[in-house]
């Protein structure tokens, strides 16, 4: 066990006196019957003490441990780590880990040991001097003498309270229980009933006399619809095909020609990146990039225009290396693992290790187990029944990952793997020529710059070290040194190199992705408290046991692989039909992203103290239909998108706010806010300026040099974008962690340090600002205004008009009309703004309407 | 639900159900957060569908009887070196260059022994308290007796990035909310047309993890900072484009809410509506509060002096310290001011050279800081502002190279110091070793002083958390922390 004792402040981050660390001699000890031994311990018979021996207690002992140490350990009313100094048997029993003298080998006696401030720091405020130290470890020599009529046989404190145990009564508790298919339950109004999400809905409101709010028109239909499968506003035209479509069946193929686009991968991806903390960068202070990050993000786009089976799409993101037969596509999807926050510089770098162990422990519970197995960490969960020990055999499937990297160029080693190519010959051919076509440009581009580069001052050489720069610092040399011709040929070289770096052929590209350490994997231990200093029973990779009480048999992974096979084993279990958690989890976050808000509330904790099911029946049908239906999500977006309970209007009525005004019952439609990205990707597509491209390397808008500043090397790690790939969507950007995108982060963007179930959607001023006042809105506002003028003809009623309808996508009344022509009309003639001046600012205010940024 | 919460530590179920509603994150929920029933009761009142927008900036009620009302965080980047300010150790005068055994930890990894590098300043005592105070301070020194030294101050990690992030949010690993975060969640602002939080930069650059450092991590974006620059434009997006006057602007706006307001009348139910309606007054109310709290011209001559605005070295920071009392003086919550930006030489990190690195940055500081206290104090607002001043380290007392006399990091003993806000001046506790190097009397730990902070605004620190990834998370970690009993 490493016993370093210069990095001792993980030891001090334990709670004072909570408890000894555990030395060796504990490492055996299994958690949990630690107190058992420790009595035997106690039974030790007293030795006999002598006058002098009682006397050294009485004057010298007794006195030290009543000023520093019996407030926590004896006579206050809290007994820290379960330790009473206060009798000779209590400090043989000693705490929560063991005893805190051993008389066998008194010197290295967990008392010594804490007083020397060696392992734990006792008191935990100040080292003892070293006279009071001296007499405390001559105390431990005598055997630790206490006179006679002491309290000899004090009972052991009170165990803590007890954390929820793995029983059958909790075994019982509803998330834990197998998934049975309901009862479709029998209901009055059965004309409502499209399908039986809508008689589970009725039977429920029909119980507390509710009725469900009448049908959505077909313009809000088509709007909720596509922003709900795309993230994006449907177009003038679709909204007029789709209302003036007068077949029976019209809806349905609506919801087919949604769920057959790819942006619905883009827009159902974006729910799955929150989940799984994506982002391409590692935060901290170099914040760096992650290579090829954006190869999992395509992944995972892919994966849902496919359709793929969700349990396929779990078992390759867990162990797509280990999947036979998952080639490129198993190993991108690994990359799962490595999207995680990454300390390069860690204070403490065992401690680092088990904060990363913990960042996959975490998302992997919570994301497709709805559990928070995080919480076990450094004590038995004290909310659900996973004690710490399951927290433990968890982490032990992972004990084969080799870490992300190291500072120095590590990643490359670790986690960046070759992608399998076909025909290798003319591959290689492929790769010479882009070689030789990047190394032209790229030539021919610092050609030019070193006509400039001579005149740099010493600011101007460091600012060269960021690419963001090198435009603005050649430009200031044109003409002087660098010629016109030469600076318009300097741009499209630029923008060729952009272009090309983004366009790698697929031979050169690789894989992030998981790496193990070998066909075994290192030890796994329990750790007390959380510390990885303090090292206790040795655990086998494991289920979580209030699931599946048997332990697992790993069998030795097939030939040629270079891992341990333990996660495929988990993969298997989290994705197999039987698991009660998985399709229940899966299930409630597709009904959670169509309607706001999860049948379950708490969408990544179906713990004891999750929030119950609000429908816990229909919440079980749809994961019956989801695992019944292959696992294929869009048979469940298609089920759920086709019933009248997703078809009902947003509008509140007096009945069903006074009876269920959270709306619980699904009695209407909830509104929704746009997410940040929407809320962008909305402005550009309106405007006619969003480019569609997919895939592909993460491009960088303008970021405001404002912002910008606040990091120590402005513009480090944002790159300059070509404008049609500035205007991309949103989940194309590269996600920088410490620099997000400043409109979408305003708008509740996930953090992406840790797995976000739920987004927010505050409101506050800043958004305003953002929305009225920023350079990009008001040059988007100008763009909206060219393009009604070019579209809407030369009538002033009818580019407001256009200007309305695509932003609200639906016809503008007359009175809305006149408003604005009002106010343009208004500003041409008192402000003097030319009228494409004057239709910008009204454009701007377009895009700050309320109708805009919320769904009914 | 059949299995009722077993204790207070890990999780509320009413609240995570309100956090994670559909509707998302609503100013309501927050009202009367930090109290349980209370917060049932606002949550009832929300109930009605007829309350209007709650702003979650609202001042809330405390927890105690605060004695602060506001923090100015002085945040000295980069890691002051101990020995050479505040902490003095005449055992190293005279000792230099010799190689002794010594216990170091910083960005070289752990070392046993290193060469001394001598105080490069003399040290004399102050006021009445008699507190010690190296060269690099004159001005300062001249306040010590309205300071609380802590001297025995340690941190978890002794490289910066992970040491910046757990003095600004607590702990050292990414994603949780700042300090300033916690106390406007906990408190509300007490100025509706101003941020509650403020983070003012060095214009030399951020400080590394950028954002990181001001950003509110699991909670809403309502609670992350907002940048202020004392120059150009003090808030981004605060005015209006180039082209849009402000009686435009009004005319804009009134016809953008005559829009919304019929878009509101027919979902009169929804407050999330009306908050945005307010929100863009807010925003108007914003664009001439801001800039007039930032406007620097209605000081007097004396002001401006006394702050150290007249004199080159000292301009910038002067500006950011009068700013930060006049935002105080408005009731700004949080403002946090850092001195030192960018890498290496640009901020306190003297891993070369010593001298220059902190005759530089004191040299930026003394005056501006010494003003804002004095300042503080004739108007009577040093009693209800909290000051503090300090690294996310401080500096080992041997040197990091073999030539020169630059110090590595050491997050094992380093000092801060305290002002206002009801801290008795005039004293210092705890103390490193002979050499300054570790904590050994009284020694905290940067949570110790969060809970401080906390305490003196009115908070308990070990009750307020937010929910999040299924644990009650506070700022102080889950388990018991104390504030600093000698300065409370």
């Amino acid at each position: 066990m490493p016993r370093d004792r210069s990095l001792r402040a993980v030891v001090t981050k334990l709670p004072p006196a909570a408890a000894w660390p555990a030395a060796a001699a504990v490492a055996a000890l299994l958690w949990g019957v630690v107190s058992t031994q420790a009595v035997c311990q106690g039974a030790e018979p007293a030795a006999s003490a002598s006058p002098a021996d009682n006397q050294f207690y009485e004057q010298q002992v007794q006195p030290l441990l009543k000023q520093h140490c019996l407030r926590c350990h004896g006579e206050g009313k809290k007994i820290e780590g379960g330790l009473r100094l206060t009798s000779r048997s209590s400090v043989l029993r000693g705490g929560d880990s063991g005893p805190a003298v051993d008389l066998d080998k008194p010197m290295s006696s967990r008392l010594v040991e804490a007083i020397n401030y060696r392992d734990l720091e006792m008191p935990p405020k100040d080292k003892l001097p070293p006279d009071k130290i001296a007499v405390l470890t001559r105390w431990v020599e005598l055997k630790i003498p206490f006179p006679p009529g002491g309290p000899e046989d004090e009972p052991a404190p009170p165990p803590k309270k007890k954390s929820p145990q793995v029983d059958e009564q909790n075994r019982n508790f509803w998330s834990f229980r197998h998934v049975v298919r309901p009862p479709v339950p029998q209901v009055k109004g059965a004309a409502w009933v499209r399908n039986p999400i809508d008689a589970f809905i009725l039977s429920r409101l029909e119980q507390v006399g509710l009725e469900p709010a009448p049908a959505a028109s077909k313009q809000v239909l088509i709007r909720r619809a596509t922003y709900d499968l795309w993230g994006l506003p449907p177009s003038p035209e679709e909204v007029a095909a789709y209302t003036a479509d007068d077949r029976p069946d019209a809806y349905e193929r609506l919801v087919d020609r949604l769920l057959a686009s790819p942006h619905y991968g883009e827009r159902w991806g974006r729910h799955w990146l929150d989940l799984v903390r994506y982002a391409d960068t590692n935060s901290y202070e170099r914040d760096s990039a992650k290579p090829y990050s954006w190869g999992y993000r395509d992944y995972v786009i892919r994966s849902l225009n496919e359709d793929k089976p969700y349990d396929r799409f779990v078992r390759e993101q867990l162990a797509g290396d280990e999947l036979p037969g998952a080639g490129n596509e198993g190993l991108i999807a690994t990359g799962f693992y490595r999207l995680g926050i990454w300390d390069d510089e860690p204070g403490d770098a065992e401690q680092a290790r088990y904060d990363e162990l913990d960042d996959i422990v975490g998302t992997v519970g919570q994301v497709f187990l709805g559990l928070t197995v995080n919480c076990a960490r450094c004590h038995d969960h004290k909310l659900d029944p996973i004690p710490q020990r399951d927290y433990y055999r968890m982490l032990a499937f992972f004990g084969g990952i080799t870490r992300y990297g190291t500072r120095k160029g590590g990643v490359e080693e670790a986690s960046l793997r070759p992608l399998k190519t076909d025909a290798q010959g003319h591959n290689q051919a492929e790769v010479a020529a882009y070689r030789a076509r990047f190394a032209k440009v790229n030539d021919r581009i610092k050609q030019i710059e070193a006509l400039a580069q001579p005149d740099f001052d010493s600011v101007e050489k460091d600012e060269f070290k960021i690419d963001l720069n090198h435009q603005r610092l050649i430009q200031k040399r044109v003409p002087r040194l660098v010629s016109q011709t030469l600076y318009d040929e300097y741009l499209q070289l630029m923008d060729t190199r952009e272009d090309l770096r983004n366009s790698e052929p697929p031979a050169m590209q690789k894989a992030l992705c998981v790496t193990e350490v070998g066909r075994t994997a290192r030890d796994t231990f329990i750790l007390l408290r959380g510390s990885p200093k303090a090292p206790l029973a040795k655990v086998e990779p494991g289920f979580l046991s209030i699931v599946e009480p048997s332990s697992p048999t790993i069998p030795p992974a097939p030939a040629g692989v270079n891992t341990t096979g333990r996660r495929s084993m988990l993969a298997n279990w989290i994705a197999g039909a039987e698991n009660p958690l998985t399709a229940r989890v899966m299930a409630n976050r597709v009904w959670q992203y169509h309607f706001g808000r999860g049948l379950v509330r708490s969408p990544n904790n179906f713990g004891l103290q999750g929030t119950a099911p609000t429908h816990s029946e229909l919440l079980d049908y749809l994961a019956t239909e989801l695992v019944a239906g292959g696992w294929r999500l869009k048979s469940l977006h298609r089920t759920i998108m086709l019933s009248s309970a997703y078809r009902m209007s947003s509008a509140a009525n007096a009945a069903g706010l006074a009876r269920d005004h959270d709306n619980d019952l699904f009695w209407r439609f909830d509104m929704r806010r746009l997410e940040g990205e929407e809320i962008r990707d909305s402005i550009l597509a309106i405007n006619g300026t969003l480019n569609l491209k997919m895939g592909g390397p993460g491009v960088y808008p303008i970021i405001p040099k404002a912002v910008l500043a606040g990091q120590s090397v402005p513009g480090a790690g944002w790159h300059s974008s070509s404008p049609a790939d500035r205007n991309r969507r949103s989940i194309y950007v590269h996600q920088k962690r410490s620099l997000p995108l400043p409109l979408v982060e305003s708008f509740d963007a996930a953090d992406a340090d840790g797995t976000c179930p739920v987004r927010f959607a505050s409101t506050q001023p800043t958004q305003a600002l953002s929305m009225l006042n920023s350079e990009m809105m008001f040059e988007e506002a100008g763009t909206l205004a060219a393009f009604v003028e070019t579209h809407a003809g030369p009538e002033l009623r009818d580019r407001v008009a256009m200007a309305l309808r695509r932003a609200m996508q639906r016809e503008p009344v007359p009175k809305e009309i006149d408003r604005g022509v009002r106010l343009i009309e208004e500003f041409i003639a008192r402000h003097q703004l030319t009228p494409h001046e004057a239709l910008r600012r009204y454009c701007l205010i377009v895009y700050s309407l309320d109708e805009f940024v919320y769904l009914d | 639900m059949s299995h009722p919460p077993t204790g207070s530590f890990c999780g509320r179920t009413r609240r995570e159900f309100l956090w994670q509603a559909g509707a998302g994150f609503t100013g309501l929920a927050m009202l009367g957060l930090l109290d349980k029933d209370g917060f049932f009761a606002s949550q009832a009142v929300a109930a009605d569908g007829k309350t209007p927008f709650g702003n979650p900036l609202a001042p809330h009620t405390p927890h105690l009887v605060p004695q602060a009302k506001s923090v100015i965080f002085l945040y000295m980047y980069g890691g002051p070196s101990q020995i050479d300010t505040f902490d003095y150790k005449p055992a190293l005068v005279g000792k230099e260059g010799k190689t002794i055994e010594v216990k170091t930890r910083g960005r070289q990894g752990a070392r046993n022994k290193g060469r001394i590098v001598e105080p490069r300043w003399k040290f004399h005592q102050y006021g009445q308290s008699g507190q010690w105070v190296s060269d690099l301070f004159p001005n300062l020194a001249t306040c010590v007796d309205d300071i609380a030294f802590i001297k025995s101050m340690t941190a978890d990690s002794p490289i910066h990035g992970s040491a910046m992030l757990q003095m600004n949010t607590g702990k050292i690993v990414s994603g949780s909310p700042c300090l300033g975060s916690w106390v406007n969640y906990g408190l509300g602002s007490l100025n509706q047309d101003l941020p509650g939080f403020v983070v003012m930069l060095d214009p030399r650059g951020g400080p590394i993890s950028g954002a990181k450092n001001w950003q509110s991590g699991y909670m809403p974006a309502t609670f992350q900072a907002t940048l202020m620059r004392t120059r150009g434009e003090p808030i981004l997006d605060l005015a209006p484009p180039a082209g849009i006057s402000r009686p435009m602007q009004r005319e804009m706006l009134d016809t953008l809410a005559q829009y919304n307001s019929e878009h509101l009348a027919l979902r009169s139910d929804n407050t999330n509506l009306e908050a945005r309606i307010a929100s863009y007054e807010l925003a108007y109310r914003m664009q001439s509060a801001a800039p007039e709290a930032t406007d620097l011209g209605q000081e007097s001559a004396d002001t401006l002096e006394m702050y150290g605005i007249n004199q080159p070295k000292s301009r910038v920071f002067g500006r950011q310290c009068l700013l930060a009392r006049r935002l105080v003086e408005r009731g700004v919550r949080f403002v946090q001011l850092y001195s030192g930006g960018a890498h290496n030489d640009d901020n306190w990190d003297a891993h070369s050279d010593m001298e220059s690195n902190h005759n530089l940055h004191a040299g930026e500081t003394d005056l501006p800081v010494a003003g804002l206290i004095k300042d503080l104090k004739q108007r009577g607002l040093l009693d209800s502002t909290l000051l503090v001043w300090g690294g996310e380290f401080g500096r080992q007392p041997t040197a990091e190279y073999a030539k020169g006399s630059g110090r590595d990091h050491n997050a094992s003993g380093f000092t801060m110091w305290m002002a206002g806000g009801g801290i008795r001046g005039g004293q210092s506790i705890g103390a490193t070793d002979e050499l300054g190097n570790i904590a050994v009397e009284d020694r905290y730990h940067v949570k110790h002083l969060h809970a401080t902070i906390l305490h003196k605004l009115g908070i308990d620190p070990n009750r307020l958390s937010y929910l999040h990834s299924g644990l009650d998370q506070k700022l102080v970690g889950v388990e018991h922390v104390e504030p600093i009993q000698k300065l409370i």
